[in-house]
């Protein structure tokens, strides 16, 4: 059993947090309030301590990664998120794209050569194309390489469509399953409250919706992720609300396999006043995430938006999976990441070594898959 | 013990003949009863036809080998009398599960019938049941001995080839779960010995297991692997489309409770030996060791304060003689990008300095034999008649230039720069103060012994000085200790050094192949220093080569100062690190992690200062 030091057991107790180190160090579930009070900790080494406790209790130091393409077939999307620099875009604007389903399977086949194992597909709700396009476009992947596991649209996409072509979430997901959708990446959550979600994307789908799409998921048997947007205009007890709100699904479900948080970036969207996140405020939502989450197994870092060198460091905050070597990736840029776009897979390996932990190259549903 | 279902076939053989009888125990049959000895648990292990992994319990596979082909494989064929357009049915032969499936894929697929009946026959009689209209799948050591009616031999391996571009893999080794990592780690030992054997098998099969079959199970055969798992699942011939390889421990490190004292002591500023910073730095949990560094760091300095300076970095002149492997900044001096900076261009960078609150130039350059002890004279003379700064100026390197160029002693040089108006030196130079290391990335730079000498009589004089660590360039933990015990002895004497700072190497642009310069490991050494070097004051995060959010973190881990607000650094720029910050962002970082921002001097005496934030340009 992995047990804390007696050093860093002073240091959270000084930073008077020692009934939540009892809970940690029982496997006691944290309240509301333990969350919020650990969000006013500013000793983040302290909380490295607790939630890597945690951490290496379920994983001991494995790191997960796997190798994946990344696919936005379309850009154009009705929503008005403000935090996003990518969305509102009308066929026909400049740098509006949709691609055709030759041009999408194009992509998976330019790495017929790699050990891929994922197609991770995200979209804008583009307002023009027809349902068909959807199932067909899955078809299209699984003909040309079957042994990828389709993960794709958002919640916020799956609502979307049930809209659009009156169908129920149900309808929406067996349809896509029959083409060939193996599971739900977990975006669009943003901030569940809704002071924050109206401020932040008022005319997308609300918590209630997000989360009932991932329980009829759950309940059909898919594995999802699931996500939180942190660092725009929440407060700290609206990101822990968030966290048990997810906490409380999973209890019904068991469906979720990761979360992930993911930092707020300001550029080239309406939210250019607001400053980004420091690296501080992303350790610490990931050691907090670790701690509130006891019944989600995995905390994914996204090294894209996080920079190599946070995200290293953070699988001492809690994170056990970087999602990594990503060929393909517009999302972020266009919100002005810094970060290269791709690792390749041998330099994200040593970069998992050079922090004393051990890499594990995973498939969508956490097997091996290769030597790392 | 394990026991190791083993089949007879000649392909088996490179991977089951070395299995060490001390760990291993053989149990020997046929393809389709190594899945029930399994399954019953009269096995541990076996080698297993991959229909049958794709099929029954939850395996895990061992990484390393297979048996599987890429392209002819020669004994897993569809044989026939006549030509597979005139065919009517095919004979499924039961010995290989994984041959008739991947012959039904296949007849849907390239081979362009689906309309075929199937239908299974007994195992070993499929060439027997090849007869006019009817074709069949034959298998193993009968395949490569068919009667010649048989003229119709379409190789599935080839055929698998030609449609996906991958290896096919038949059968791999695979067993419980809870299968130990030393039996895996045992199979593939048993096959590199067996496989190496290959070339002295009888000269009838050298070909077959040279040729044909391919024991790699790397990603291409994964692939393949992966592919015939989804193609067999999604025609309802496979129950899983997902495999899983054993992979290593999920089991947590057990507590070091031997490393406790040490970090109790190393908090309480206890003296460390060099064994004992080796030990913490190469063993204990980061938190630990930065829970231990803050605990000193508070101890040091119990206020929420987080000092910070501004300063510029002028590089007088990037003309050098030195060469360092690790360096991009230096040019030789007819190259067409040399410079020296002019008193123009100095009194500009100088202006914009005290403009933006600035209180300190930190004037370094490289070994340019144009340059004696008259211009530095001369510069610093003009420097500090004319702008309010303080000088932190040269490293150990460019006293012993001087020295050289002007044929001075050490003691008259520093007596002369000191009387030009040289405040202090800040220690860049040091790189890692131990000569095997030293000699290796900079051949031509002064010795550890040389580089501590100028700092003891630079602190002898009053000056006082900097300490730094440059690491990652392949050195050892013992290197890096070895380097913060000398710094500890010569402050013993002195106490003339104000602060330390390590950074890691950036190789871009330069010829030293890095070692661990990740930011886990400056994390992880930069708090190991501030338990080590227990008689220096203050620990500076070096965010030029971390990023600000790393830097924050070690904000908690030991360091209590946040170096400075640079308005450049030439240096570390040009081998690829891009950080920079304004006077904001530096507060900003320093507030968002819970310090309070406090502006100091060189000396790193707080400020009381005016807010020059307003201001354009800062």
């Amino acid at each position: 059993m992995t047990e804390l030091s007696p050093v860093s057991v002073r240091a959270v107790d000084a930073a008077g947090l020692s009934d939540i180190r009892a809970k940690v160090q029982a496997g006691v579930r944290l309240s509301f309030e333990d969350g919020v009070r650990l969000y006013h900790t500013e000793e983040i080494a302290t909380l490295a301590a607790l939630a890597n406790l945690d951490r290496e209790r379920r994983w001991g130091d494995l790191t997960f990664f796997n190798r994946n393409v990344h696919v936005n077939t379309t850009n154009v999307c009705e929503a008005s998120c403000i935090f996003c620099s990518f969305a509102r875009l009308k066929t026909g604007d400049a740098g509006a794209y949709t691609m055709s389903i030759d041009e999408a399977v194009g992509r998976i086949r330019a790495l017929r050569d790699e050990l891929i194992t994922e197609v991770h597909i995200v979209n804008g709700l583009n307002p023009d194309l027809p349902w068909g396009y959807y199932p067909d476009l899955l078809r299209a992947i699984k003909a040309e390489r079957p042994d990828l596991h389709i993960k794709a649209f958002t919640a916020v996409e799956i609502h979307y469509f049930a809209e659009k072509y009156g169908k129920s979430y149900r309808e929406v997901l067996e349809e896509l399953r029959a083409a060939g959708l193996g599971s739900l990446p977990g975006g669009g959550a943003e901030i569940f409250h809704p002071r924050a979600r109206r401020k932040l994307c008022h005319d997308k789908v609300d918590a209630d919706g997000w989360l009932e799409v991932h329980r009829v998921a759950h309940r059909m048997g898919m594995r999802t992720n699931c996500t939180m947007l942190f660092g725009s205009i929440e407060t700290v007890e609206e990101r822990i609300d968030h966290m048990v709100r997810l906490r409380s699904l999973q209890d019904e479900t068991g469906g979720f396999q990761t979360f992930i948080p993911l930092r707020f970036h300001h550029e080239n969207n309406r939210l250019q006043r607001l400053k980004e996140p420091t690296g501080f405020e992303s350790l610490r939502t990931y050691a907090i995430s670790r701690l509130m989450l006891d019944n989600i197994d995995h905390i994914k870092a996204y090294w894209v938006m996080l920079g190599m060198k946070l995200a290293q460091v953070s699988l001492n905050w809690g994170v056990d999976d970087l999602d990594g070597t990503i060929r393909e990736e517009r999302i972020y840029h266009m919100a002005g990441a810094k970060t290269p776009q791709e690792l390749t897979r041998a330099e994200l390996v040593q970069l998992i070594r050079d922090a004393g932990r051990v890499p594990v190259e995973r498939d969508t549903l956490y097997n091996v898959v290769a030597e790392a | 013990m394990y026991r190791v279902a083993c089949v007879g076939y000649t392909n088996a053989w490179p991977l089951t003949r070395h299995l060490d009888p001390r760990v291993f125990e053989v149990v020997p049959c046929v393809p389709s009863e190594a899945a029930r000895l399994l399954r019953e648990r009269e096995a541990d292990l076996g080698l297993i036809p991959v229909a049958a992994l794709l099929t029954d319990g939850d395996w895990r596979v061992a990484p390393g080998h297979c048996i599987g082909c890429d392209g002819d494989v020669a004994s897993v064929l569809l044989v026939g009398e006549t030509p597979i357009e005139e065919w009517e049915a095919v004979a499924l032969d039961g010995e290989s599960r994984t041959s008739v499936v991947l012959a039904q894929i296949l007849l849907k697929g390239p081979l362009g019938r689906p309309d075929l009946r199937v239908y299974p026959v007994d195992a070993g009689t499929g060439a027997f049941h090849a007869q006019g209209r009817t074709g069949a799948v034959v298998i193993g050591d009968a395949a490569r001995n068919l009667p010649a009616r048989l003229t119709t031999r379409i190789d599935l391996g080839r055929v698998w080839k030609d449609w996906t571009g991958l290896p096919f893999v038949f059968a791999v080794w695979a067993g419980r779960a809870d299968v130990g990592t030393e039996a895996v780690a045992g199979l593939r030992a048993a096959a590199e010995k067996g496989l190496a054997e290959r070339a002295f098998a009888p000269a009838e099969d050298r070909h077959y297991l040279t040729a044909n079959i391919r024991y790699e199970l790397d990603d291409k055969a994964l692939m393949g692997l992966r592919r015939f798992a989804a193609l067999g699942h999604a025609a309802g011939l496979l129950a899983r489309d997902t495999f899983s390889l054993y992979g290593p421990s999920a089991a947590p490190r057990p507590r070091r409770v031997d490393l406790d004292t040490l970090l109790a002591r190393g908090a309480e500023g206890d003296r460390l030996t060099l064994d004992d910073g080796v030990r913490l730095e190469t063993e204990a949990r980061l938190e630990d060791l930065g829970n231990a560094a803050h605990q000193r760091r508070l101890a040091l300095h119990p206020g929420r304060e987080v000092t910070y300076i501004i300063s510029r970095n002028i590089n007088y002149t990037n003309v050098c003689v030195t060469a360092c492997k690790f360096c991009a900044f230096y040019r030789p001096k007819n190259h067409p990008e040399a410079y020296v900076l002019t008193r123009e261009q100095l009194h500009q960078k100088l202006t914009e300095l005290v403009a933006c609150g600035g209180v300190e130039v930190l004037l370094q350059g490289g070994l340019n034999l144009a340059l004696g002890i008259e211009y530095y004279e001369d510069l610093f003379r003009w420097i500090k008649a004319n702008y309010p700064v303080a000088l932190h100026a040269l490293s150990p390197e460019e006293i012993f230039h001087i020295m050289s160029v002007s044929k001075l002693t050490m003691e008259e040089t520093l007596d002369r720069l000191i009387a030009a108006g040289m405040d202090s030196m800040p220690g860049g130079g040091a790189e890692v103060l131990v000569d095997e290391v030293r000699k290796r990335i900079a051949p031509l730079k002064c010795t550890s012994e040389e580089w501590l000498a100028v700092m003891r009589m630079s602190h002898q004089k009053g000056l006082r000085s900097s300490a730094t660590m440059m690491f990652g360039v392949g050195e050892s933990s013992r290197h890096r200790m070895e380097h913060l015990v000398r710094l500890r002895d010569l402050q013993d004497e002195h106490g003339g050094f104000t602060a330390f700072i390590c950074w890691t190497f950036v190789p871009e642009n330069t010829y030293v192949q890095p070692g661990n310069n990740t930011a886990a490991a400056w994390l992880r050494t930069n708090a190991t220093s501030r338990l080590v070097l227990d008689n220096f004051d203050n620990l500076q995060a070096s965010w030029v080569t971390q990023g600000p959010g790393v830097a924050q973190a070690s904000l908690t881990m030991g360091c209590n100062d946040f170096g400075s607000v640079m308005l450049e650094e030439n240096v570390v720029s040009a081998a690829g690190s891009t950080w920079a910050m304004t006077i904001d962002d530096v507060e900003h970082h320093i507030r968002t992690a819970g310090f309070v921002p406090v502006r100091r001097n060189m000396r790193y005496d707080h400020l009381e200062v005016r807010d020059v934030r307003a201001q354009p340009g800062v």
